[in-house]
């Protein structure tokens, strides 16, 4: 009996002490400490893939690289609150023009639309310090050879003259990396359905990719499509 | 099986009682806010510990906001106001910010009083620089040969700097939608060098510190909003903007609450840093940069206003109040290695409270701080006054450092040296959010401590060792 309740008094110990003392790593606080880090310049208009590129260069486990990519919008740059909402949406494959369906962290319902529309999604394996993973990325085009390249969008952040910058941001079969597609993978019928019929990514986004450029002024407006076409 | 069962619940209790340090549950204040005569509903803002009326006691300078700017001094177990000049109590002019120094080197405190009539950029009516002559309060700023200098944009708060070491105090003007302004007395005039300093930038200035944080002068850390912060290191009384390279710049926070505290007891000042409804900050120097060490109580975003650093309890560890406004207010004790524990407050809480300000002073004279709150922004409320429940056996020491003219050694550092620490203490030169402590390091005495030195760092950077052969005293002492 005096082993059984030292033993249930060991136990509650150490679910005490992992209630009470395990200080849990706080992401959002580390983007906003290193904001100005990511950032020098203060402009992060549609520099989603500065985000990718700090986090993707720490040392860190597959967890917290989930975790830290929930945290900004791929689109526009913006900081996500914790505990956002992602949408469930569809993007094209690059290399197999397939639907790949999963969640997307945005800022406002706009992005969900234009990055449905003008980003594409490739698969990526990478080495983090508890292993290789492979996961879903969003990317675009390399714009560096844009003519109408978009000026309130820092262009040293993506380009290094006609090409990806690779310090700044993550150059993937020479596509730049904006963001992380979360439980990606390929959609089943349902799932089509589903986004198709959604409130936003089905009748908000089509009347969102119908209007004409000039015309929009939610979310990014059209910083980002500028960028991505 | 009793006995047994009695045994398991003995262990259970006693684990629990080890494993709950971050939660202290006792009620730590007491209210005595009966002891302020005559205190009606009001908005008010900013306070100030000073003596300003040269009779060697302080008094609790609130400012009114719309309401009239008191002088709250302690007489006969009461807190009454004494002052009745109006240039002094200037209703109209909606002072929020406050900060007393010596600027003209006669050995006693002038008093900045920040008015504030519209949230940003230009306003109406200017601030005042209170001086005493005789028994006579004038405002520096109505002598003609300075009415060139008036400060006519928005501000949140002051601090007092002596850059130079030499005991001349300039007062740094936080400003808001406007250049901050850094005034000083030169040729018998007030002027504004902050442009000659590189101080004269635009931001939207809420909170600032002044004291020993990266060099042996007084440097400056201004923690503000839209904008990164400031942390202005001291190169022989000019200043260089190195908040980037410390990590302290926090751009994309709005800051509030500030105050210098040696938060690991190791004889040096670090910052606290709390942000409106951000994450607060403990900053800790580390190889040259600062990390924050706030753990995930500490650094919850609230809407934050004053933070305070001191030893309410006189247990020799310092507590940090957290004075919210429309949100339930917060304490913390900070126990050894920057662990802050939680001290659930039941008196002092507060939670329809709208704080504007706080301060600290031992006002009474019987070795236990009193903390005075200000309320008001959006809701008329009387002030409130507690002192924390003392054990009865507790022992205290405070140090008061003059300079060489005899006023009060604002950006000063004090610190305790004995067999258990090494705690370090700022003189407090205003302002952590619109206001400023009393001018003296108020040490609680830790059970069994032993071999009491202190040290003081005065604004020149030069330090002088002082023995201490008797507690619960008040040890004054002039720079030579």
């Amino acid at each position: 009996m005096k082993k059984i309740s030292n033993i249930l008094v060991f136990i509650i110990i150490i679910l005490f002490n992992f209630n009470s003392f395990a200080e849990e790593k706080n992401y959002h606080k580390e983007l906003i400490t290193d904001w100005s880090r990511i950032f020098p310049d203060q402009n992060r208009n549609a520099a989603g893939p500065k985000f990718f590129k700090y986090i993707i260069d720490k040392k860190i486990t597959y967890k917290d690289f989930i975790e830290f990519n929930k945290l900004y919008c791929a689109v526009s740059g913006s900081l996500i609150d914790p505990g956002s909402e992602p949408d469930f949406l569809f993007v094209n494959e690059s290399e197999t023009n397939m639907k790949i369906c999963g969640n997307y962290y945005k800022c406002c319902i706009p992005c969900s639309c234009d990055i449905m529309k003008y980003s594409k999604v490739q698969k990526m394996k990478y080495e983090f310090i508890d292993g290789i993973k492979e996961f879903f990325v969003f990317t675009i085009k390399n714009p560096c050879n844009k003519n109408d390249f978009p000026n309130r969008v820092n262009k040293d952040y993506f380009c290094d003259g006609n090409k990806i910058n690779d310090k700044q941001v993550y150059n993937l079969n020479d596509q730049i990396v904006i963001g992380l597609l979360h439980d990606g993978r390929s959609c089943n019928k349902d799932e089509m359905d589903y986004v198709k019929s959604h409130q936003v990514t089905g009748r908000y986004c089509e009347l969102r990719n119908n209007t004409p450029l000039e015309n929009l002024d939610a979310g990014m407006g059209d910083i980002f499509i500028k960028l991505a076409r | 099986m009793k006995s047994k069962l009695s045994n398991f619940l003995k262990k259970i209790i006693l684990f629990s009682i080890l494993i709950i340090p971050n939660i202290v549950n006792a009620d730590f204040f007491e209210n005595i806010s009966n002891k302020i005569v005559n205190n009606p509903k009001r908005l008010s803002y900013g306070i100030s510990v000073a003596d300003i009326d040269q009779n060697e006691k302080y008094e609790f300078i609130v400012t009114g906001f719309g309401y009239p700017n008191l002088a709250l001094s302690y007489d006969k177990g009461k807190l009454i106001n004494v002052n009745s000049q109006k240039i002094f109590s200037d209703k109209f002019r909606k002072t929020i910010g406050v900060a007393a120094c010596d600027v003209d080197r006669d050995g006693y405190e002038e008093i900045y009083f920040l008015n504030t009539d519209t949230y940003s950029g230009t306003k109406k009516y200017s601030d005042r620089l209170i001086d005493l002559e005789g028994k006579k309060f004038l405002d520096m700023f109505e002598i003609e040969k300075n009415k060139e200098e008036l400060n006519l944009t928005a501000g949140r708060s002051v601090a007092c700097v002596d850059r130079e070491g030499n005991g001349e105090y300039g007062i740094y003007v936080s400003n808001y939608g406007g250049p901050t302004r850094f005034y000083e007395i030169e040729d018998n005039k007030i002027k504004d060098k902050s442009a000659d300093l590189n101080l004269d930038k635009v931001t939207g200035g809420r909170a600032v510190v002044s004291g020993h944080i990266l060099t042996n002068r007084s440097d400056i850390f201004a923690a503000n909003e839209r904008g990164a912060n400031f942390l202005l290191k001291n190169n022989n009384g000019l200043f260089e903007d190195v908040a980037f390279d410390y990590r302290v710049d926090d751009v994309i926070q709005n800051g509030r609450g500030t105050t210098l505290s040696d938060i690991l007891y190791r004889g040096r000042l670090d910052i606290i840093s709390g942000n409106w409804l951000g994450y607060h900050r403990a900053y800790v120097l580390r190889d040259e940069k600062f990390k924050d060490i706030g753990n995930i109580k500490f650094d919850k975003p609230s809407r934050i206003r004053t933070i305070i650093s001191a030893d309410f309890d006189n247990d020799g560890y310092d507590e940090v109040f957290m004075n919210n406004i429309a949100e339930p207010n917060k304490l913390f004790r900070i126990k050894e290695n920057g662990i802050f524990e939680e001290i659930i407050l039941e008196t002092g809480l507060e939670p329809d409270g709208f704080g504007t300000g706080a301060a600290v002073a031992d006002i009474d004279g019987d070795g236990i701080l009193e903390l005075l709150i200000s309320r008001g922004e959006s809701k008329e409320q009387p002030l409130t006054l507690y002192k924390a429940k003392v054990k009865k056996d507790s022992k205290y020491l405070r140090i008061k450092p003059l300079n060489k003219y005899g006023a009060p050694a604002r950006g000063a550092t004090v610190t305790l040296i004995t067999d258990q620490r090494k705690h370090s203490k700022t003189i407090d030169a205003g302002s952590g959010y619109l206001c400023q402590m009393e001018p003296v390091a108020h040490y609680g005495i830790r059970k069994n401590e032993k071999n009491f030195k202190f040290e003081v760092m005065w604004t020149n950077g030069k330090k002088e060792l002082f023995n201490i052969s008797e507690l619960n005293k008040t040890i004054t002492i002039t720079q030579k």
